[in-house]
């Protein structure tokens, strides 16, 4: 038995591996060395101390909610088996209930944090969200994560009561599943996207589609200017379900369309990338182990098969999610930078890109250059200053 | 009557034999005019000398008797008016609200009250004026808001004088479990009235099925068993919402094939007059683990409950009988036979909201639920389930309204010496 292990093991490790290596390729160049950026110079010295300032503030409030997340799990994990007694829902409802109970105290604390920081951005004009809209807006969003939660204790809980210790193997196979099943028909549930009005953009649209080898990608607005003044946009979906959103704060008229187009591009470049698919075959490599360290540590309370190891599975899970986060993060910047990449391929216009990020460090108040660790544990994009340093780089690899 | 019930200053007391005169059921609106109108003037003068009794209680912490005795009138004869508008009860009332009715209250003289209590008594009022007016007891708690008089008389009681019009006009006699039903809520509506106007400092209690003669509770295949305490966990409470949302969405899919297995249920039942026993179980099952998650949500039941229903998996459960034979005719028309019940059904679902609201209110302040109102709740519960039952082809006994969760114990057996007249 032990050597059937080890060589599910080793089979595991080696599949992992070569799934990595597969999933890390890029098409910018290796070894591409960007020029130094004079932050000052490019974002203008009172931006740059302004947004530091900003993101300082963030920060702090970011490492306090983290603290507080971890302390509030690691009391619950020591107290909560006690709200078995309440439930009368067997062993798996009695496991959801937990679930839920934790992530309920989870946001109650982490409540102070969601005024203080919605405070911070309405004082700086970047956010226009109301506070009630914050607490109490969120209740729906609440209860869909409840589900969720509940959805993947029923898949652990149920295979750990079949399966006992082996159980994360299957279980990360059918997280992977449900994870891509949602990345496919998130486009299908999402309300609010309008289809553009102005002909120019959509032909500009579609010759940057064309240019990139895609074909029949629809466009969509997103209406987001009454809650923020932050510009944004993003692609999701998988195959027929791919879409690429904009934030009607991008055409507003802060941006140029030459700038536009760098988003859209860049945008249209995670799709030609396959960067969707390829975080769902990412996703799958952090669920696998994720699942067996789960499996490790809640093995002294009876395993997953037993909801009173639910608090406890709660506190390694969020520890897990910090823990890789640097990876994660690693794995997203790599995704970005290559659709920034494709972007310049297919625009030819570094100065756009240029403009627009210096306009996102404007709207968002994004720090260009943060400090090593928040970006390490935070960031999921290359800093602004990287950003514009990659157009540099691609101009200068063009003779421009 | 339990020691409780006893010891309340208002006590609702029953003498109606359920037959009604068909000519007066058939003009019960048009007869009480002169009724509504001189409520409008006895309501005015009543409030008026309430705020007089208020500061008397104030100053002298006890209601002088002769201020007592007029708005005892005056509650008598609301109840006596709202008893006869909603046919709970036969003969024309008097105007004075002094003379014996068959649902009359009985109210205790002046005692000795809190001037805390007096002080705030408005305010402390407002959660026994909103279950009254859910409740539809009393055509006094609408002049009590301020409000139109003839806006009063709502919720239950409206609800089962509508029903109970049509049934009196056909058979000449109310439903025993609609007459029963109404009467609690016009005792709920006499205290709430009594509390209001300064007769007594007791509030009201909502607990079903305290009258004298306590209602009947004949025996149905659909049943509910109360076996739960008053504590609730105040992190579930805060968080009932969230909570429930997985099991909404798991009885929305389960709904949908129930609704497919009552088709079947109901062709079946049409040729062989029985509904297949795996398809009662289905849906038994199903009514089963919407009463468990509704008694959870509304903070009846404390426990989170299952998922699929399972009989006696829950403190506040639900007993079915077994598939019984139906008549083929009852079959084909049950959901013409099931308007009225679902009709009331809803009237239920909107007292078991009330109760829920109410419920969490004082659970996230005091950790319990009121036992009045968690019983009040599982009544709302039950009919729910019986019509739910009903519809679903699962009994052919109709809903039963008695606002009792127990049946009254049985009259002890007379001793002979009394029979002959010798004790």
């Amino acid at each position: 038995m032990k050597a059937l292990r080890l060589v599910v093991y080793a089979l595991l490790v080696a599949g992992w591996l070569a799934l990595a290596w597969l999933l890390w390729g890029s098409v910018v160049p290796d070894g591409l060395a960007l020029p130094h950026v004079d932050v000052d110079t490019v974002f203008g010295k009172a931006l740059v101390e302004r947004a530091a300032r900003y993101e300082r503030f963030l920060l702090v409030l970011w490492a306090l909610g983290t603290a507080v997340t971890l302390a509030t799990l690691a009391i619950y994990a020591r107290y909560g088996d006690r709200f078995t007694e309440e439930s009368a829902a067997g062993p798996l409802g009695t496991g959801m209930l937990l679930g839920m109970l934790g992530l309920a105290i989870l946001w109650l604390t982490q409540l102070p944090f969601t005024v203080v920081g919605l405070w911070w951005s309405r004082r700086h004009d970047v956010s226009h969200l109301g506070y009630f809209d914050a607490v109490f807006g969120d209740w729906v969003a609440l209860g869909a994560t409840f589900v969720s939660v509940c959805v993947a204790l029923l898949v652990v809980m149920g295979l750990a009561r079949r399966l006992g210790s082996w159980w994360w193997i299957p279980g990360a196979a059918v997280f992977t599943a449900v994870a891509a099943l949602g990345v496919f028909v998130a486009p299908y549930l999402y309300t609010g996207l309008d289809r553009p009005d102005d002909p120019g953009l959509v032909a500009r649209y579609e010759r940057l589609e064309r240019a990139e080898g895609l074909h029949g990608i629809p466009l969509r607005i997103e209406s987001v200017s009454e809650r923020t003044s932050q510009a944004n946009a993003f692609a999701f979906g998988l195959g027929p379900s791919r879409r690429v959103v904009l934030w009607d704060t991008l055409l507003d008229g802060r941006f140029s369309p030459a700038e536009v187009d760098v988003v859209l591009a860049h945008e249209l470049g995670h799709h030609s990338g396959d960067h969707i698919a390829k975080a769902i075959g990412w996703f799958a490599l952090f669920a696998l182990p994720g699942a067996l360290v789960l499996m490790l540590a809640t093995r002294r309370r009876g395993g997953m098969g037993d909801p009173r190891a639910v608090p406890l599975a709660l506190l390694v899970a969020a520890a897990w999610a910090l823990v890789t986060t640097p990876a994660q993060n690693l794995v997203s910047r790599r995704a970005e930078a290559e659709a920034d990449w494709k972007a310049l391929q297919t625009t030819h216009d570094p100065q756009a890109a240029r403009g627009l990020f210096r306009e996102f460090a404007v709207t968002s108040l994004g720090d260009p250059s943060p400090p090593t660790w928040a970006y390490v544990l935070l960031d999921t994009h290359p800093t602004l200053a990287q950003r514009v340093a990659m157009a540099d780089a691609w101009a200068a690899r063009q003779g421009r | 009557m339990s020691a409780e019930d006893a010891s309340h200053p208002v006590r609702l007391v029953v003498r109606d034999d359920r037959r009604r005169g068909r000519l007066t059921v058939l003009f019960r609106l048009i007869l009480a005019i002169p009724h509504l109108v001189w409520l409008a003037l006895f309501g005015l003068a009543a409030f008026t000398l309430a705020f007089v009794m208020w500061l008397a209680v104030l100053y002298e912490r006890r209601a002088p008797r002769s201020l007592h005795a007029f708005l005892a009138s005056f509650t008598r004869y609301t109840v006596h008016l709202t008893a006869y508008l909603c046919l709970a009860a036969d003969p024309y009332p008097s105007f004075t609200g002094s003379k014996p009715y068959p649902v009359d209250v009985e109210i205790d003289p002046p005692a000795i009250q809190g001037r805390w209590g007096a002080g705030f008594r408005l305010v402390l009022a407002v959660p026994a004026f909103v279950v009254s007016s859910t409740l539809g007891g009393s055509v006094a708690v609408g002049s009590a808001y301020g409000g139109a008089v003839f806006g009063s008389l709502g919720g239950l009681t409206a609800t089962i004088g509508l029903l109970g019009w049509f049934a009196s006009l056909a058979r000449g006699r109310m439903p025993r479990g609609m007459r029963d039903a109404a009467v609690f809520a016009i005792g709920y509506g006499a205290q709430t009235t009594a509390y209001a106007l300064m007769l007594t400092d007791r509030y009201p209690d909502s607990t079903p099925g305290r009258s004298e003669p306590p209602p009947e509770l004949p025996a149905h295949p659909v049943a509910l068993a109360v076996d739960d305490d008053l504590r609730r966990p105040r992190l579930l409470v805060l968080f009932r919402f969230p909570l429930v949302v997985p099991h909404i969405l798991w009885l929305t899919l389960w709904f949908v094939l129930v609704l497919l297995a009552t088709l079947l249920a109901w062709l079946v039942a049409l040729v062989s007059g029985r509904v297949p026993r795996f398809l009662h179980r289905f849906m038994a099952a199903f009514v089963r683990a919407v009463t468990h998650l509704d008694a959870f949500f509304y903070l009846v039941g404390r426990r989170f409950p299952g998922f699929v229903g399972r009989e006696g998996g829950y403190p506040i459960d639900l007993t079915i009988a077994p598939p019984e034979r139906q008549r083929r005719l009852g079959v084909l028309v049950r959901v013409v036979l099931g308007l009225p019940a679902l009709l009331l059904a809803t009237t239920f679902s909107s007292i078991a909201l009330v109760v829920g609201v109410l419920c969490w209110c004082t659970a996230l302040a005091t950790g319990r639920v009121p036992g009045g109102l968690r019983d009040l709740g599982a009544v709302s519960l039950r009919y729910q389930a019986q019509a739910a039952a009903y519809a679903l082809l699962l009994t052919s006994r109709y809903p039963d309204s008695s606002p009792a969760l127990q049946a009254p114990p049985p009259v002890p057996e007379p001793a002979l010496l009394e029979l002959t007249g010798l004790a």
